[in-house]
């Protein structure tokens, strides 16, 4: 049996996707995440996990350097690697939507949109048949259109909560978001026995 | 932006130091004994080709190319592949000469690079193309001939991945209700998104049988050891995928004279991006590099382009990634140095002369002109002294 290598995204998402591969039948301990290791080998499962920033997840697969991963639809609709998808875990839904102020219209010369995701957003408006101008930020997105920075935001929407709370309204709804199980080309041919022993498992488990 | 530094080189583009370099050729050394021995000759192509031939022509996107403007205004690009401008040669000139053809070719192509490393933009090609040869001979000769050459270089472990485009187009068509659903769908198998193939089948309202096959044959066909394994997704019923299945058989049992077995899984779902394969594709991995380090297949549809329906096959393997998974070092080469100092210049040219002679690697080096000594020889096997005194502290 070949060793797999399984990039994970660190934070929200791990203890979900880790429960998932638990549920699926695979023997991982329980505690997993608590160290502050970056590597960890699961010996009796010929498994090496690699703890990742949720966005690089896909880098360390389309290179090879892990076999597979666990990504969030968003971070693969934005980076268009070429990696399979294989699966959809259903886990972590969200989805993906632009916001602003109640009541307010895109301003006509430069409309501007604030966003962590420049290619959705401008592939979402391009689409649409309208041309904006992409405000490329890191986080705390719903501050562009209240301090007057955008007029709208393109991010990721799951309870609906932070807009609200923060005097903002959904717009229009983009794409839905879940966790994808991603393969590397080259690992999903010659590790193929070890990786569809996986979704097989994944799959009868989700069901 | 940070003005550009001394240093830098364009985006993407790399330079060969001298032992990546030796691996290089030694690679093309070894290619250039194989590819000829199989009777293939080697072809040279301009580096600049016109955009609306070659560019249009090749299979890489328009965002890939790098393009330029010649004195009368023309677009340029630097080639992007080598199988198109070989395509251009072969149906304007050497078809008339000889069919089919051999040819084979060694090459640095072009493409650019979007924003991130890792990926070069210039890059060194390996292949051969059969132009003017339609049978199952010709494609099994290709698919052989790209294993054993990837054996011939010491790489044991890797696989052959084999489909065939046509029969894949025409599954697809019978199992959907338009040619629009289909290239849907093989945008989709480009990237292998199984989740987004399952996704947009839904969209099209086939009904629940119907799905049913579909996601079957889609996670059954893409990976037999055994062609006879595909044989439920055949429709015995339409003569075309008949022919095209026993074509794959025929392929098949040659691939297994050859001892192939082992290293081939077919694949009905394989597919590329390059639209002018028609018939067989495959590709090339290797444990080692997280890319495949080459692919091949049937490409009539290209002749087409340039007006010849004399069919066509080939195969390119990419030398970059051909040295991530070739693990033999290969020994130290002898290299001889001989320090020399003015009195006894003409000796040592007389004792290099000697060893070259015996086809030893030698270098002469004026003492005096190196201020590391001990350093300077940790480059050389051998180091032979020709100096008066004591000049060797």
């Amino acid at each position: 049996m070949s060793e797999l290598t399984i990039a994970m995204p660190k934070g929200r998402i791990f203890e979900e996707a880790y429960a998932l591969l638990q549920k699926a039948g695979f023997q991982l301990p329980d505690d997993l995440e608590e160290s502050r290791k970056l590597i960890v080998e699961v010996p009796h499962e010929r498994i090496r996990f690699i703890l990742a920033k949720p966005m690089d997840v896909p880098v360390y697969v389309e290179h090879g350097v892990a076999d597979i991963g666990i990504a969030g639809k968003d971070v693969l609709l934005e980076q268009k690697r070429s990696v399979h998808e294989l699966l959809d875990l259903k886990i972590s839904q969200c989805y993906i939507a632009t916001a602003g102020l109640p009541n307010t219209l895109m301003n006509d010369i430069a409309p501007r949109v604030a966003t962590k995701y420049p290619k959705i957003a401008s592939d979402f408006y391009k689409e649409k048949g309208e041309q904006v101008e992409i405000i490329g930020l890191n986080g705390s997105i719903e501050l562009a259109p209240m301090i007057g920075l955008a007029d709208r935001i393109v991010d990721i929407v799951s309870t609906g909560r932070t807009l609200t709370e923060n005097g903002l309204v959904e717009y229009e709804r983009i794409v839905d978001v879940t966790s994808r199980l991603i393969a590397n080309p080259v690992s999903y041919r010659l590790k193929s026995e070890r990786i569809r022993d996986m979704v097989k498992r994944l799959k009868d488990s989700m069901e | 932006m940070t003005p550009i530094q001394k240093f830098e080189k364009p985006l993407g583009m790399r330079d060969s130091f001298p032992l990546i370099n030796e691996k290089k050729e030694n690679v093309r050394d070894v290619g250039r004994k194989f590819f000829r021995s199989r009777g293939f000759d080697f072809i040279k192509t301009p580096t600049v080709e016109y955009y609306e031939t070659i560019g249009k022509a090749s299979a890489i996107p328009d965002s890939s190319l790098f393009k330029l403007v010649d004195r009368q205004g023309e677009t340029l690009v630097l080639r992007p592949d080598m199988t198109t401008p070989i395509v251009r040669v072969a149906t304007s000139k050497l078809l008339k000469e000889q069919i089919p053809l051999r040819l084979a070719y060694f090459a640095n192509v072009f493409r650019a690079q979007e924003h991130e490393g890792g990926r070069p933009a210039e890059f060194e090609q390996m292949g051969v193309e059969l132009i003017g040869d339609t049978s199952v001979y010709a494609d099994a000769e290709m698919i052989i001939t790209a294993a054993e050459f990837v054996q011939e270089l010491g790489i044991d472990d890797y696989r052959l991945t084999v489909g065939h485009a046509g029969l894949l187009q025409s599954i697809l068509l019978q199992l959907t209700q338009s040619e629009e659903q289909v290239t849907e769908l093989h945008k989709l198998l480009v990237e292998k998104n199984m989740v987004g193939f399952e996704e947009t089948l839904k969209t099209f309202n086939l009904s629940e049988e119907q799905e049913r096959s579909f996601i079957e044959f889609i996670g059954q066909a893409s990976n037999v050891d055994s062609i006879q394994q595909l044989s439920p997704f055949i429709d015995k019923t339409n003569p075309k995928q008949v022919t095209m299945f026993s074509y794959l058989q025929n392929l098949s049992s040659l691939l297994q004279n050859a001892g192939l077995s082992n290293m081939v899984t077919y694949d009905l779902t394989l597919t590329s991006e390059m639209s002018y394969y028609t018939g067989m594709l495959f590709e090339v991995f290797a444990s080692g590099s997280g890319f495949a380090i080459g692919n091949g297949g049937r490409y009539d549809g290209l002749l087409q382009e340039f007006n010849s329906n004399v069919g066509a096959t080939g195969f390119g393997l990419r030398v970059d990634r051909l040295l991530e998974v070739m693990t033999s070092t290969s020994p130290l080469e002898p290299h001889t140095l001989i320090f020399f100092d003015e009195t006894n210049y003409m000796k040592a040219v007389i004792e290099a002369g000697k060893l070259r002679y015996q086809g030893i690697r030698t270098t002469i080096q004026c003492l005096d002109s190196v201020e590391d000594k001990h350093a300077y020889q940790t480059n050389f096997t051998d180091v032979q002294w020709l100096i008066e005194g004591d000049g060797r502290r």
